[in-house]
Parts: structure tokens; C-alpha cells; sequence
């Protein structure tokens, strides 16, 4: 699992255009031309429709689980559990749908607010420089050095005892708090370098001559060039907080039971795996890597279409 | 030079005392929120106030303030930052003293890390760069292909499949074939064993490194084109140089600044495979110490093996900035 | 026999020539080593500390306690004890064996015993085992008191006012007199659980040095503790009394809790148990399960109710309800296959003296009796979700989890389970809101063990701490069979107050844990102990 800080990272090695107008939609022209970003787009979509309506893909009730009738191997379409139940006698099928939405939500939640955060501190701290970076910079190094599981841990040992109630968004905040807070340091760091470069070029001096405020100075000037890459890092770091729910998962913190994930699907199948029932764990598999493959499939080619070096 | 070090210096020591007093913070936090960790210590059992209250004061939790939602503390932290000044990094919650405990766990990280650090590096650099000399053909789109699916795939996947799948049947053939304290039949073992650390911990130590190998092969690829296509390859190259001098001695050799930059960052995240890895393959090393100490609440073992950890991080951190400003003419330390 | 005995015991080298088993054969099995596993967890070898499966397993061919048990019927019977007895129940006299030594030619004597249970039973040493000696006389005056105000603050009202058992009088080198604050049949009983092994003045002088080497008086000797990793015994060569195996080396290796089936397979360990994905692979196995033995476990898993909520949890027919709806053997074949047998009874049947099966009647799954009893209880209220209270261990969770699908598909009451790390403590200051996972381990075999501890409170108002439990009859048979002039008498009594339990359903019990392992082709002679369900090292022999 490749953290975000580490794609930002190789972004920043590559990376050093300035993306324009034109820029975008040949890069998009250039996509639209390549047969696996189509099929992953086709995959991504696919599975974003199971997290939005995961009634029209199943009509059982994941939390329905008949001990009796554990661990039937797949009937496939036409049986009662099409794909199987687990060792307690869930319908996996169901599971997998409703397992969906966790899953993506928590991946697009976590990259959501740590490209706000990464973009904000990013131009401040390059913008104003001074003291202002200074502090970010010892505060982003902080939480680098902190190992992102221990942070986890610890944090979700803190709040172990908080209930959230069980609403879609609140089973899943505590761990979307925690992979924010050690998410968004790669997305800094990057802005940072771009708004060093861009805060000196012609254009932006001739705006801070006629008068313009900072905020606006960020936002229609500075803030542009840095976006372009951003954006070729989200699909990436969408797949790596996937990945990284299964370990969370796997290490029994993250989200949490009865709630059903990919992860926790893929926890629960891994202690079967060796017994006969290989596609417990196999089933949930497929789906996390068929997704993570489609993220990043798509991320590396609007990386290239957009990095003019690598033309 | 010197100045740039100095500044570099200072500042890791800062971060590294920001690192403490967070952490600090957190584990205070989490005893004032979840009541006290000597309460472990006796588990089914309802211990006696006395009981209790000697458990505590033995472990330094005897502190009002542990009992105060949201005071800092700042007394026991400065205390600590005394002991550990004075080299002692204090007791397990199971009176066993930390020193004691990073010296048994430590080397079989160590050992595990430079096993990964090896993979890493072998294969980043030998897939990166078959895929940036051929890019656009098809074994650059056969080698970024299999990054992804490798980045995909969760490493305690890979682990259990070896671990349940192969380990078993290899191990016993390499006992019956070359006996049961030979190498091969230790290289297989289903678990680490302490008295053959080095041969027990190459096979889990690659399947990690593997695991973490993707994000190495895309950046030395990246890395490798954008120096083939920097000026002075072209102008190597124009000079009639042969392909081969051009790759070694000027593509491999500057695109390793941003290998080393990696390396700094990727070790604090290896400690998460790290933790995965030693409890399936049973290796007694920090990743699983750690990992319980956090959720026993063992204070002293949390700061003092994170402040540990911390520190290497930020000396590794530290040595790959000099070691790059010295690589990169670019950089300026101002 | 016994002054021969003693003649080897002062000439360590005449014992390793003859042996103790005599013969030139045990000679050769001599120098075989077992291999075995040991929890991560396990953080003392001190006696007085030591209270898991784990460590007890350790210690067990480390020290010899005055008495032993036997390993099929659980009884007890004298070992280092020369002779236990009392005429009233509270005054013991305990005769010791003489010539006794420890691994380092200290006497085990009267002193020695008395020196370890003071001890542990010192408030402020907060040894694990000091609760054992409550019933010693002497016992409150070496707790001291505390007080915690508001805001937690614990501070000294006084300090413990004994340092030493006013009930525990060494009379001469070997006898010792123990006098109990009240008649207690079951005393002698207690005596060979390892909290009452004796120690040697000079693991008193450094208890952390002893606590991770210990002075024993038993067959091996700890070579090294290599804490987290590894653990070596080898024979002590001057043991003199008849309990030791023939092998002369142990090698226990350290896991971190997840399973070690794979090095067994591999052959790297010589005794294990599968986990429940390859359990049927391994007992269809022809080979593997010719190496199985079984036995039943002690331990019993138990649905604690919060009684002290009220309604529904205080209405038994809420409990009846919650006991016929879980099909507890499915369950355990489904999800823990032969680590558990499903349990209709308080007491573990034919494992301890009392135990019997089948006293509790609504303990057999029975869907529609279970939605009788609920609608009789008054129902569950729509939408609200039954809380399921455990603490955090993989195995347990589950198994609950799976009692909760058979309560939300039995009865419709929709759950959630609340694994919790702070679940003693939780539990203690009653702040769950709905059922509960609990667990008993008993310390010692005998019926009453798993009634009175968990059960009485002798507080009819509140009623006992964990579950908001009282019955006065309960109460009172515990106490008359506490003063029951024999032990069987005793017995008898206690298994009237499990019947009060019952026509109670103070709890629903779920499942007994059930002993199993699987040997390596080297070992023979394999017993399980009831109770840790660990190998019974004094009987097993290596080929």
C-alpha cells in the first residue's frame, strides 16, 4: 500500500510544469482515447453505483444471518445466496453490496479533507513563508515522523468508548479522522513547492502591483498551477485509503462490526481461507482490487496526460 | 554546509521533543478518558484500593492529575524528560524495564527492515528502470501494471497464502531433503525462530518488501525518465557516449536523490507492514511491542520506544537531506 | 524408599547415574527435549503472581505444592504435605515432608510457605494470587485502607497495619497452622493452585530476579527466559521426590497469540491445536487424529444479565428467553469447532467434584419456547438494539457474535456487540446496558467455586456487583455448606445452591471450553490438564 505522502512525493519529482487551460482538456482528449482508462472508469463507476443504490443490486438484509446455514459455497445467480454465506451464515453477496459504501466513503472523505487541508496550509505557508512556514513545516514533519498505525491505534483506542450512534457517515468517522490526520502532509508539502515557484513568474507580480489582495492572489493566480497535479494524485490516494481500511480491518481497528466492509469481509474471509471456503476471502478481494486497480489505473494516466515532461 | 547541518540538527531535536509532548498528550488523554491502565493489571479481578494504589505509584500513575479530564500533565512529562536524560526510559507496565525490552525486540526489526530495504531497492531499481529505458513499449506497460497489482493487493494476503499455502509443504520437503538445521529448511520455517534470526526473517522480510515495492518502481521509473530527458544526459549522449555509460553513469546515478528522499519517508510507513508481518510470522520486534503496549495503555513503553523510533526517523530524515543537498548542486541551504 | 530417596538427594551424582526410574532406557530417553508453546503474555514466573494457563503450566514442573491432583478426577491428594488436616475446618495443620530442599539447597520448610503466602497476601505487593488468602485469618488487616474523592484522587486513610497472616503460625520446621476467619471445607483443596507454592528466602531478597528465574523445589530448572521469545527448563538433577518424566529438556517458544498449527505441521513444535478453519481437515486426517486427545475444559462462557437495570433484564422469563433462542450447538460447530462443548449446567459435569449435567432446563435452543417466554416477559421495545457487553479477544467475539444473530433471527431483537478493553472495569462500576459475555476460570476444582465468587454478595439491597444478583437461599446453602463438617457434605450443598441458581436463571450459560490437542509422532503418554487444558508435563514421554 503506497501512502499519499509517497505519491506526492513522486509527483513532485516529475512534476514541475505548470499545467494550463489547454492543458486539460487535451489531457482529457488523450484519456478518453485509451482503452484502460475507459475500462477503469467503467469499474469505478460501476462499484460508485453499488455504494450509492445497493438495493438495486441485492435484496437481502446483510445482517440476516442464519447460523444454521453457515458457510454454503456459491449457488450463483438463480440460488438463494448467489455468492455463498459466510461462517455465520450471512449472505455474502448482500454483505459485498452493503459492504461497498463504507468502503468508498471513508476513501473519498479522507481524500476530500486532507487535499483541502494539504491545499490551505500548502499555499499559506509557501505564500507567506517566514514564520508561518516555519510552523507548518515543524508540524508536518511531526506527523511524518509519527507512524500511522500507532497514531491510529492510539486514537481509536482513545475513542473507543464514544458512541456515534449507527448512521453511514458515523460508523466510519473515527477512522476517517485518523487517515485525515496523516494524509494530508504529501499534499503540503507539494503545494508548497509549486506556490514557491509560481509566487515570483511575471503575472503573479504584475496582480501584487495592480493592488490585488493576497486571498485573491492565492486563489486566481497561485492556486491554479498546484491544482493540475493534485488532481492526478487523488485516484491514487482514493485506492491507498482502500488498501488501507483492509489493514485496518485486519488489525480489528477501523470500522467496526456489525457494520460490513470490504475490509472487515476480507478479515473475517482470511481466517476461513485454508478451511474450503477460499471465496470468502476471495470474493471481497476482487472487489477491493478491482477498484484500487481502477483508482490508480485512472491516476496514473491523468498524471502523465497532465505532466507535460512526460511527453 | 555546516550552518545548513547545524539548522537541520536543532530542528530534528524539536520535532523530536514536539513528537514526546504529542504523544504525551494523547496518552494522558487516553487514561483520563478510559480510566487507569494499573487497572489491567489485575483483569478479572477487582483489586483493593491498596492493591490499585500500589500498582500505580510503582508505575508512575499515582499523578493527581491523571485523574483530571484535560490536564496536560506537564508534570510526569518533565519528570520523564529527566529520566530519560539520565538514560532510564523506565518500567513496562509488567515492571519489565523498556531498555530491556527494545534491546530483545529491536535487532529482529532491524534485520527485518534492511531484509525490506534490500527487496525494495532491487526491485525498484531493476524493474524502475527496464521501464523507463523501454517506456511506451510493452515491458513498461507489463512492469506498471504489475506495481499496481501489487499495490493492490494487501501484504497479509500475500503472508497468510505463503504462510498456510507454501511454508508447510517447502519446509518439510527441505527437512526431509537436506535436514532439519539447514539452511533451506530454516528459509522455509513457518515462523521466526531467535536462535536463527537472519535465515527466518528473508522470506517474510521479502514478501513486505514486495508488498512495498510498487510505490519504489514508479518513482524510479519517473525519476530515471525525467533525467533522461535533463540536459546533460543530452548532451552525454550527443558526445557519442554509449547508451550504456549514459544510463550508469549519469541516469542511475541522479536518479537516486529522490531514491534516498523516499527511503527517509517509506521507513516510518514499513512500520505498519511491520506490525502485520511480526504477528503472523511470529517475530518478537517493535511493530508488535508497540502495538501492545498502545493498547494496554503501557505509557512508558509508548513514549519511550515511539521516542525511540522517532528519533531514528528523524536522523534517517536528517541524513537524507545533507545527503541530498550534497547530491543535487540545485539546492541551495540558505 | 524414602531414605534411599534422601541418601540421592544429598549425592546429586549417584541420582543421575541410577535415576529416579531406574534402568539404562531412561538413560537414553534422558536427553530428549520437548518443544511447546507459551503466550506472549505471560510476564512473571513468580507463584504468587502467577494466574494464567500459561505460566501455572510452567511452574507446574517448577515447584511441587503440598498437594497435587489427580489428573483424571481432579482430586487432590498430598505431595510436599505430609499430612493436611483439621478437626473444625478452620484450624488446619499442615504436616511437611522432611529432607525437602529448593534448586539452591534452601530448605522447603514451614517457613518456606509461610514466607511466600505473607507475601502475596500483602496488599501493597499487589501480587496477582492475593486474593486466595482472604479467608486467612489476618487477611484485612495487611489491605490498608484508601479513599477516592470526586475527583478520583486516591489518598492513604491507613496503611495496612500487618505485614505478615495473624492466621498463618509456623509450630515447628515442618508443620505450619493455618486458622481461616470461618470454617471452610474446600481449604485443603486450594493448596496445590500455584499461588500457594512455597518460596526461597532468597527469591524473597530480589523478587525481580526471581520472578523471571525462579527458585524451585520441583523437577526442572529455568535455564533462560528469553522474555517475548523463548523459554528453557532443563531437569534438575537432585530432585527427590517420584513425579518427574524422563526427558531432561523443555523449550517453550513465545507466540504472539495467533496460531502456532502451521510450525506444527512443519514439525518445529510438538504439541498444538488447530484453528477452526483447519479443524476439519485435521480431525479427518487419519494420521493426525490418531494423535488427538480431548478432555473436558473448565472454563465456562456464560450471557451475564445487567439485573440491576430493572426491566427486562430482571423478569426471568427476559433470561429464559435469551437462553432457548441460542442454538449453542451449532454455534460452537460452526464457529469454534471442538474448542467448546455446549453447556446446561452452572458447574462443569464430571470435571469437578458436584458437577452434574442438565441443571439448567432452558439451556436446550427451543425458538418458539423463547418467543413464549419474551411475549410472556412483555417483548422487547421496537427499534431498540440489545447491547451485547465482551471484552476484546477474537474468539469470544465470534462466538457472541453469533449468539447475537441467534437472538435477532430467533426472537427479532435487533443487536450490537461492544467489544471493549476496559470490560472488569466497565463491568464493576455496572456501566453496561445491556447483556454481558462473561467467563469462568475456576482456580480451584470444586463446585462451589463457580457459585459463590461469582454469584454472592451477602448485600440483598444492591444485590452482588457484577449482575445485581441476591437470593437468600442462595446465600444461605453457600454458607451451610462452607460449615459442613466434610467435604462431601459440603458438596451436596453447593449443588443445591447451583439448583436455586437455576429455578433463577441467574445467568445463561453458553459454553464449557473443551481441551484439545494434537501431538507430534515423538510423544506418547499425552494428558491433558482440566484445567489449563495444557499437556500435563510430569506424565509425558518422548520417544
Amino acid at each position: 500500500m503506497s501512502d499519499p505522502s509517497v505519491s506526492a512525493l513522486i509527483a513532485e519529482e516529475t512534476q514541475s510544469g505548470v499545467p494550463s487551460r489547454s492543458l486539460w482538456s487535451e489531457a482529457f482528449r488523450t484519456l478518453r482515447r485509451r482503452p484502460d482508462v475507459i475500462l477503469a472508469t467503467i469499474v469505478a463507476v460501476f462499484f460508485l453505483l453499488v455504494a450509492l443504490f445497493p438495493f438495486l443490486f441485492t435484496s437481502k438484509d446483510p445482517q440476516r444471518c442464519d447460523i444454521a446455514e453457515s458457510r454454503l459455497p456459491p449457488q450463483w445467480f438463480g440460488g438463494e445466496h448467489p455468492f455463498g454465506t459466510n461462517a455465520y451464515g450471512c449472505d455474502v453477496l448482500a454483505q459485498l453490496v452493503h459492504g461497498t459504501r463504507p468502503s468508498l466513503l471513508l476513501a473519498f472523505i479522507v481524500v476530500g479533507v486532507s487535499v483541502l487541508i494539504g491545499v490551505t496550509l500548502g499555499t499559506v505557508s509557501g505564500y507567506y513563508l517566514g514564520i508561518v512556514d516555519a510552523v507548518v513545516s515543524r508540524i508536518v514533519e511531526v506527523f511524518l515522523v509519527i507512524p500511522l498505525l500507532l497514531a491510529a491505534l492510539l486514537l481509536l483506542s482513545l475513542f473507543r468508548n464514544i458512541d456515534l450512534g449507527d448512521g453511514p457517515v458515523s460508523t466510519i468517522a473515527q477512522p476517517a479522522i485518523v487517515l485525515t490526520m496523516f494524509a494530508w502532509m504529501g499534499y503540503t508539502r507539494y503545494v508548497r513547492a509549486s506556490v514557491l515557484e509560481t509566487k515570483n513568474l511575471d503575472y503573479v507580480t504584475a496582480a501584487r502591483v495592480l493592488g490585488a489582495s493576497d486571498l485573491r492572489i492565492m486563489v486566481r493566480h497561485v492556486l491554479p498551477n498546484a491544482i493540475g497535479t493534485v488532481t492526478a494524485l487523488v485516484p491514487t490516494a482514493i485506492a491507498a485509503v482502500i488498501g488501507t481500511e483492509a489493514v485496518l480491518a485486519f488489525l480489528g481497528i477501523g470500522v467496526r462490526p456489525p457494520a460490513v466492509s470490504w475490509g472487515i469481509m476480507i478479515e473475517e474471509g482470511s481466517q476461513w481461507f485454508t478451511g474450503g471456503s477460499e471465496y470468502l476471502l476471495l470474493f471481497p478481494l476482487g472487489c477491493l482490487m478491482a477498484t484500487v486497480l481502477a483508482f490508480v489505473v485512472i491516476g496514473d494516466n491523468l498524471r502523465d496526460a497532465l505532466d507535460p515532461k512526460l511527453k | 554546509m555546516g550552518r545548513y547541518i547545524t539548522r537541520r540538527v536543532l530542528q530534528g531535536f524539536l520535532t523530536l521533543f514536539l513528537v514526546m509532548f504529542l504523544l504525551h498528550l494523547l496518552t494522558t488523554l487516553a487514561i483520563q478518558l478510559n480510566g487507569n491502565p494499573a487497572q489491567a493489571f489485575f483483569g478479572d479481578r477487582t483489586p483493593s484500593p491498596s492493591q490499585l494504589a500500589a500498582v500505580e505509584t510503582r508505575y508512575g500513575l499515582d499523578d493527581p492529575c491523571y485523574d483530571q479530564l484535560g490536564n496536560p500533565c506537564i508534570g510526569p512529562f518533565v519528570e520523564r524528560l529527566g529520566d530519560y536524560a539520565q538514560g532510564d526510559f523506565g518500567e513496562s507496565l509488567r515492571g519489565r524495564p523498556v531498555t530491556d525490552i527494545v534491546s530483545t525486540a529491536a535487532p529482529n526489526t532491524l534485520r527485518l527492515f534492511v531484509v525490506v530495504t534490500i527487496t525494495w531497492l532491487a526491485i525498484g531499481m531493476t524493474l524502475g528502470g527496464i521501464a523507463a529505458r523501454r517506456r511506451g513499449k510493452a515491458s513498461d506497460h507489463g512492469i506498471r501494471g504489475l506495481s499496481i497489482l501489487i499495490d493492490a493487493l494487501p501484504i497479509f494476503v500475500l503472508l497468510l497464502v505463503y504462510k498456510y499455502i507454501f511454508s508447510v509443504p517447502l519446509s518439510r520437503w527441505a527437512k526431509d531433503t537436506f535436514g532439519s538445521d539447514s539452511l533451506p529448511a530454516l528459509l522455509f520455517k513457518p515462523s521466526f525462530s531467535p536462535q536463527h534470526a537472519w535465515a527466518t526473517l528473508i522470506v517474510p522480510g521479502i514478501l513486505l518488501g514486495l508488498a512495498g515495492s510498487a510505490a519504489f518502481i514508479r518513482l524510479v521509473r519517473a525519476a530515471q525518465l525525467e533525467t533522461y530527458n535533463a540536459d546533460h544526459v543530452r548532451t552525454a549522449r550527443s558526445k557519442g557516449l554509449s547508451e550504456r555509460h549514459v544510463s550508469r553513469h549519469h541516469v542511475v546515478r541522479n536518479s537516486a536523490i529522490p531514491v534516498v528522499t523516499a527511503v527517509g519517508i517509506v521507513f516510518t510507513e514499513a512500520l505498519a507492514g511491520a506490525v502485520i508481518t511480526e504477528g503472523m510470522m511470529n517475530i518478537y520486534g517493535m511493530g508488535g511491542v508497540l502495538w501492545k503496549a498502545v493498547q494496554d495503555s503501557d505509557v512508558s513503553v509508548v513514549i519511550g520506544v515511539v521516542t525511540l523510533l522517532a528519533a531514528v526517523t528523524v536522523v534517517v530524515m536528517l541524513v537524507v537531506d545533507v545527503v541530498y543537498a550534497a547530491l543535487d548542486p540545485r539546492i541551495r541551504y540558505e | 524408599m524414602k531414605t534411599a530417596r534422601l541418601a540421592a538427594g544429598l549425592t546429586a551424582l549417584a541420582l543421575v547415574v541410577t535415576g529416579c526410574g531406574g534402568g539404562d532406557e531412561s538413560e537414553g530417553d534422558g536427553d530428549a527435549t520437548v518443544k511447546l508453546t507459551l503466550s506472549q503474555d505471560v510476564d512473571t514466573l513468580l507463584p504468587m503472581d502467577s494466574n494464567v494457563s500459561d505460566n501455572i503450566s510452567v511452574l507446574d514442573v517448577v515447584y511441587d505444592g503440598l498437594v497435587r491432583y489427580d489428573p483424571k478426577t481432579t482430586k487432590p491428594y498430598n505431595y510436599v504435605a505430609e499430612d493436611i488436616s483439621s478437626s473444625d475446618n478452620t484450624v488446619w495443620t499442615i504436616k511437611i515432608k522432611d529432607g525437602l530442599t529448593f534448586q539452591n539447597d534452601e530448605p522447603v520448610d514451614a517457613e518456606a510457605f509461610a514466607r511466600a503466602w505473607n507475601y502475596a497476601a500483602y496488599g501493597p505487593n499487589a501480587m496477582g494470587n492475593n486474593y486466595f488468602f482472604e479467608r486467612v485469618a489476618g487477611y484485612d488487616e495487611m489491605q490498608g485502607e484508601y479513599e477516592e474523592d470526586d475527583e478520583g484522587n486516591v489518598t492513604v486513610t491507613t496503611e495496612p497495619t500487618a505485614k505478615e497472616l495473624s492466621g498463618v503460625k509456623v509450630v515447628d520446621p515442618q508443620t505450619l497452622e493455618v486458622t481461616l476467619n470461618g470454617p471452610f471445607a474446600g481449604f485443603a483443596t486450594m493448596l496445590g493452585y500455584t499461588g500457594f507454592f512455597p518460596i526461597a528466602q532468597e527469591c524473597l531478597d530480589d523478587i525481580e530476579a526471581c520472578s523471571t528465574q525462579p527458585i524451585g523445589n520441583g523437577p526442572f530448572e529455568i535455564e533462560e527466559w528469553d522474555q517475548g521469545q523463548s523459554l528453557t527448563a532443563n531437569k534438575w538433577d537432585d530432585y527427590s521426590l517420584e513425579e518427574t518424566p524422563d526427558f531432561s529438556r523443555i523449550e517453550w517458544t513465545e507466540y504472539s497469540g495467533d496460531s502456532d498449527w502451521a510450525d506444527f505441521e512443519a514439525g518445529d513444535i510438538d504439541a498444538s491445536f488447530p484453528p477452526p478453519a483447519e479443524w476439519q481437515a485435521a480431525v479427518s486426517d487419519p494420521d493426525l487424529s490418531s494423535r488427538m486427545v480431548e478432555g473436558p475444559g473448565a472454563a465456562l462462557s456464560y450471557v451475564g444479565f445487567p439485573m440491576y437495570l430493572g426491566k427486562p433484564f430482571d423478569d426471568v422469563e427476559f433470561r429464559k428467553a435469551i437462553s432457548m433462542a441460542i442454538d449453542r450447538d451449532t454455534i460452537i460447530e460452526k464457529v469454534v469447532p471442538g474448542r467448546f462443548v455446549a453447556a446446561d449446567s452452572w458447574v462443569v459435569p464430571d470435571g469437578v467434584p458436584g458437577g452434574v449435567a442438565g441443571t439448567c432446563e432452558f439451556c436446550t435452543f427451543d425458538p418458539d419456547a423463547a418467543k413464549a417466554a419474551l411475549a410472556k416477559a412483555g417483548g422487547w421495545p421496537k427499534d431498540k438494539k440489545l447491547i451485547i457487553h465482551l471484552g476484546e479477544d477474537p474468539e469470544s467475539e465470534a462466538i457472541f457474535k453469533a449468539v447475537g444473530d441467534s437472538i435477532q433471527l430467533n426472537l427479532g431483537i435487533p443487536y450490537e456487540l461492544d467489544p471493549t478493553p476496559d470490560y472488569f472495569d466497565r463491568r464493576s462500576a455496572r456501566d453496561f446496558t445491556g447483556i454481558m459475555r462473561a467467563n469462568w476460570f475456576p482456580d480451584y476444582p470444586l463446585n462451589e467455586n463457580y457459585l459463590a465468587p461469582v454469584y454472592a454478595s451477602g448485600d440483598p439491597k444492591e444485590g452482588n456487583t457484577n449482575f445485581g444478583y441476591y437470593n437468600a437461599d442462595f446465600e444461605a446453602l453457600i454458607q451451610e455448606g462452607d460449615a459442613a463438617p466434610d467435604l462431601e457434605t459440603a458438596v451436596t450443598k453447593y449443588q443445591e445452591a447451583e439448583k436455586v441458581l437455576a429455578s433463577d436463571m441467574a445467568s445463561a450459560p453458553v459454553a464449557f471450553s473443551k481441551n484439545v490437542m494434537f501431538y507430534s509422532d515423538r510423544l506418547d503418554n499425552v494428558v491433558l490438564d482440566p484445567f489449563s487444558g495444557e499437556v500435563k508435563l510430569r506424565l509425558l514421554q518422548v520417544n
